[in-house]
């Protein structure tokens, strides 16, 4: 039992990392989720999409041999990978969402589906045609490994290492959703996109267009969904066509947890969530004297989304919605 | 004797108290109008009584049982049955269809029945689309019977509600805003349905509604809801003239 | 042109010679399946036939006895004529084991409204409950003799398996339904996962599901001294058990319950208004639509002999959720159309076409057609919500006789 604890750093770092990559792409969910009532069921597959796009980016940089140094290439190519993915988004509910703004609820739900295996297909498609394989092992732009003497603050802790590659994931992510948030809160689209998932008819009255507010809802969901996807590539350093659904279902899990629509939530029902499945994962064979493997870390997950959904469902942060009667 | 008795119900929505110490007492057999300013209450009360909403304080009693911590289906089962609003009709069901559902309490088929098609239920089934048709044929929608209810006009799918309501045989019939979007003519036939109903069914009937004329004409009784609260209750006459309710709906300062 | 209307006009009401055209149809392309040496085009169309037939104006009697014909006589004597009948009965058990999931399913998202994205864990429920007590593994659970059971436990497990699957429908209804809407898609997906997850894992600490090496060895199905190996034996199997499961839907579709459904979908706070119990009800479509895959799950084990993990995954309730979609939600001739276009489309054509391709003009591995389901799943579930919610064959509702619902109510006292 002891190493539970003394492993608790390095949990609490892998957790966090997850956590981040679970908070950003969770804030696609409910920003989506706030204005249009819609699970984007797509969006974890926007995600992949975004770890294909920028893993291949990288990849053709190197076959050109254009070099530069590594924190511009970074740079780069998340900017490129965010525009694509945000492009993406807003042509996903274009065709997939806006005819259907009017229909049954579980109309919407099934051309999402339908987008999210299009988009699995299309980039296995591509990947294979370019690597002979779907699976796709990029290069890292960041090598290095540091230490944290978590030992020396308290004396059985062990250290704990982290990647540079991690603190980038780790740095850019914070730094996504500090934007997010002040520009949800405090610029005057953000402003815009509030009214319309309070009330999209009165919203429209006030003179706001109700097309573009949700376009640029999606585009912004998608855009940081794909950038995180880069980030992922480079933490894990490989991806498949296939990432994208059940991590898409944890990040949709953390959004729920947080209170779904509420977008400080998402943030930290991601990182919440990160880190028990990474102590799950870690310590489940331990805590259940060996009867519960690790196997089970993604059955730990949905444990977690279906109780909140069945008791809590309007999360930690959200308030409860009664239906109109 | 009352039918209905309510005492001190309360229901807050976050600050907001919807209905306030409301206590209400309804005779059997009689036709009672519940007014007030839109705001006034008077939609929660509906749904605090027929177990949509759970109340906060307060007692709801039926013939004496009491409808708390029931649900909607079960208060449905004791005899209270309602319309709504805006409307909520089974819109890919047939008029005849909706009349069924309504029906379901009554019907005793399992699914052994069912499987089996046993002729107990076969005798049941058409008996109970010939008593729907008549009940269809109650609110003058007998040659809509096949017809989808999302496809009816506006002032039939409030007809099918009343007959759907029916066919849960209740001891109270609530409705809400039964004339809302009609036109003259169709108030005028709604009017007569209503008081027609009554008779024809022996029911208690509990209305809400902004159509004066019509609330003025067919009510026994009216109470008058404002910011929750009961500010008046009495025969139309003495409504009509009590400055209080003038108040409500006019303004301070109205009256004087 | 005006002719020609007319002649249409005459040959939709006039039912001797649309039975006549039926008749010839049926007579062509099973007379092509026999003769021609592995002809698809010939296949489908003979399947094709019960579409026709489902379009004829033909009295409800006249299409059940032509139908049941053509399902018990005709298909298995036209596919008998070559070497591929084998081939042939394969892709028939399979559609009619969709089909049957497909029903099922349909009860629950086409009736009820309920988006199930997790069906097929009662499917493995059903293949589970059968394999483990047919296989050895019973053996090393119980230690007793009497394991692995004989084949002719078969037919009380089709039972069983329905039975279990409707237990879990309502074990994992319980919960899952207090969710509302779009909520219940995600947790009833996590749910199937789970399941997955599970068997996959019960090897330790005491081994139940022999883990991701799945059970083999499977009893087949055995009845007074006859065993069932093959396909066109399977065939006659699947065939009873799915007519008993059309008739069963078909029933419920306008009873109390049916209804009940119905009405659920449309409005859950009016349906609750008029008496309607909601846990209950939606528990009893989990449950009743659960047993459909439980039974077709046991069938599935004792054919394949071999059950394991990897034949329960997300694809696998996707498909069927695309075949009720295709079909039309709650619509029961739609959901069988759906079913079996969906399953001939994977088990047939798709291979087909990648032989074809392949063999004439070289195209990357990548390419093939059999390789792309996914996008064609995905091309189609986009395309039907758009396009077209309500499916193919889009649900009818029940007509009454305006005449007979005038006459006075037979008193049953």
């Amino acid at each position: 039992m002891s190493h539970i604890f003394t492993a608790l750093p390095q949990v609490l770092v892998d957790g966090l990392t997850l956590g981040a990559i679970y908070a950003v792409v969770a804030l696609g969910y409910t920003m989506v989720y706030g204005i249009l009532e819609l699970i984007n069921f797509a969006h974890g597959e926007v995600f992949m999409t975004g770890a294909f796009i920028g893993t291949g980016l990288l990849l053709s940089l190197g076959m050109f041999g254009i070099d530069m140094p590594a924190w511009i290439t970074l740079i780069l190519i998340l900017i490129m990978t965010a525009l694509l993915t945000g492009l993406l988004g807003i042509g996903i509910e274009r065709l997939a969402y806006r005819p259907l703004r009017k229909a049954p609820k579980l109309i919407p739900l099934i051309s999402a589906i339908g987008i999210s295996f299009i988009l699995q297909d299309l980039v296995r498609f591509v990947a294979e045609m370019k690597t002979g394989n779907y699976i796709v092992t990029g290069t890292t732009l960041f090598e290095g490994k540091f230490t944290i003497p978590f030992s020396s603050i308290i004396g059985s802790f062990q250290n704990a290492t982290i990647k540079t590659n991690t603190i980038i994931l780790i740095g850019i992510t914070i730094v996504i959703m500090i934007l997010l948030d002040i520009f949800v809160n405090r610029t005057k689209w953000g402003t815009a996109m509030r009214a319309v998932a309070q009330d999209q008819e009165t919203a429209s009255l006030m003179s706001i267009n109700v097309n573009k507010v949700i376009s640029l809802t999606f585009f912004i969901g998608s855009a940081i969904g794909g950038a995180t996807g880069f980030l992922f590539a480079q933490q894990y350093a490989t991806i498949d066509p296939y990432i994208g659904f059940i991590l898409g279902l944890k990040a949709f899990t953390a959004a729920v947890l947080g209170g779904i629509g509420n977008i400080r939530g998402a943030m930290f029902g991601g990182l919440m969530l990160g880190v028990l499945e990474v102590f799950a994962a870690a310590n489940l064979s331990t805590l259940t004297g060996g009867v519960l493997g690790s196997e089970y870390k993604d059955v730990f997950a949905f444990a977690i989304l279906i109780l909140v959904l069945i008791f809590k469902p309007e999360g930690l942060f959200g308030k409860s919605v009664k239906e109109k009667v | 004797m009352s039918l209905l008795q309510i005492k001190g119900l309360t229901k807050q929505f976050g600050g907001l108290t919807a209905v306030n110490q409301v206590d209400i007492s309804i005779r059997p057999k009689s036709i009672t109008a519940i007014i007030g300013p839109n705001g006034a209450g008077k939609t929660t009360l509906f749904n605090l009584i027929t177990g949509i909403y759970k109340p906060d304080k307060g007692s709801i009693s039926l013939a004496g049982t009491s409808l708390l911590n029931r649900k909607p289906n079960q208060i449905a089962g004791l005899g209270i049955a309602r319309t709504f609003q805006n409307i909520r009709l089974f819109k890919e069901m047939t008029a005849l269809e909706n009349i069924l559902v309504g029906m379901h309490n009554h019907l005793t088929s399992n699914l052994f029945g069912t499987l089996f098609r046993l002729p107990r239920v076969r005798l049941e089934e058409q008996n109970a689309a010939k008593h729907a048709y008549q009940l269809l044929e109650t609110v003058h929608l007998a040659d809509k019977c096949n017809e989808l209810s999302k496809n009816l006009s506006y002032g039939e799918q409030r007809r099918l509600e009343i007959a759907r309501a029916l066919a849960t045989k209740p001891k109270i019939l609530f409705l809400d805003e039964p004339a809302a979007g009609m036109n003259p003519k169709e108030t005028k036939e709604l009017t007569d349905l209503i008081t027609q109903i009554r008779n024809d069914f022996d029911l208690t009937i509990i209305l809400i509604e902004h159509d004066m004329k019509l609330v003025m004409k067919i009510s026994e009784e009216i109470i008058v809801l404002d910011y929750g609260q009961r500010i008046a209750s009495g025969n139309p006459d003495e409504i009509r003239t009590n400055p209080r309710v003038i108040e409500a709906y006019l303004g301070k300062g109205a009256v004087s | 042109m005006i002719r020609m209307d007319k002649w249409i006009d005459t040959f939709q009401k006039n039912r001797t010679s649309q039975f006549i055209v039926l008749g010839l149809f049926i007579l062509v392309s099973s007379a092509s399946v026999y003769f021609l040496e592995r002809s698809v085009t010939a296949f489908l169309l003979l399947l094709g036939s019960l579409l026709l037939l489902h379009y004829t104006h033909l009295t409800n009697r006249t299409k059940w006895i032509v139908g049941l014909l053509l399902l018990v006589v005709i298909i298995p004597l036209a596919t008998s004529g070559g070497t591929s009948q084998q081939d042939y009965m394969e892709v028939a058990v399979q559609t009619g084991i969709y089909v049957a999931m497909a029903l099922g399913l349909n009860i629950v998202v086409g009736f009820a409204g309920l988006l199930d994205l997790g069906f097929v864990a009662f499917f493995a429920i059903g293949a589970y409950t059968y394999g483990i007590f047919a296989s050895p593994q019973a053996t090393q659970l119980f230690h007793s003799d009497f394991f692995p059971l004989a084949g002719t436990w078969f037919w009380p497990f089709i039972l069983i398996g329905g039975f279990m699957a409707a237990i879990f429908g309502i074990l994992l209804g319980i919960p899952v339904l207090r969710v509302k809407g779009d909520y219940l898609a995600i947790v009833t997906l996590g749910f199937g996962e789970i399941i997955r997850i599970v068997f996959n894992n019960m090897d330790k600490p005491v081994n139940i599901t022999n883990g991701a090496q799945g059970l083999s060895q499977i009893q087949q199905p055995e009845i007074f001294g006859f065993t069932f190996s093959l396909a066109s034996q399977f065939y006659y199997i699947v065939i009873v058990i799915l007519l008993v499961i059309i008739i069963g839907v078909q029933r419920l579709e306008h009873s109390k319950l049916g209804r009940s459904w119905k009405a659920i979908r449309e409005d859950e706070i009016a349906a609750q208004s008029m008496g309607i119990p909601l846990v209950k009800t939606k528990l009893w479509a989990f449950a009743l639509g659960a047993s459909f895959s439980g039974m077709m799950g046991v069938v599935f084990s004792a054919k394949n002999m071999f059950v394991d993990p990897s034949s329960f995954t997300l694809i696998e309730s996707i498909t069927i959720l695309v075949m009720v979609i295709l079909g039309g939600m709650g619509s029961i001739p739609g959901v069988i159309l759906g079913a079996a276009v969906i399953s001939v489309l994977n088990l047939q054509i798709l291979t087909e076409v990648t032989n074809f391709l392949t063999q004439n003009i070289s195209i990357p591995d990548t390419l093939s057609p059999t390789k792309m389901q996914r996008l064609i799943f995905g091309v189609i579930l986009v395309l039907i919500a758009v396009y077209r919610p309500k499916g193919l064959i889009t649900a009818k509702a029940k007509q009454y006789d305006p005449a007979k619902l005038a006459e006075q109510p037979i008193s049953d006292k």
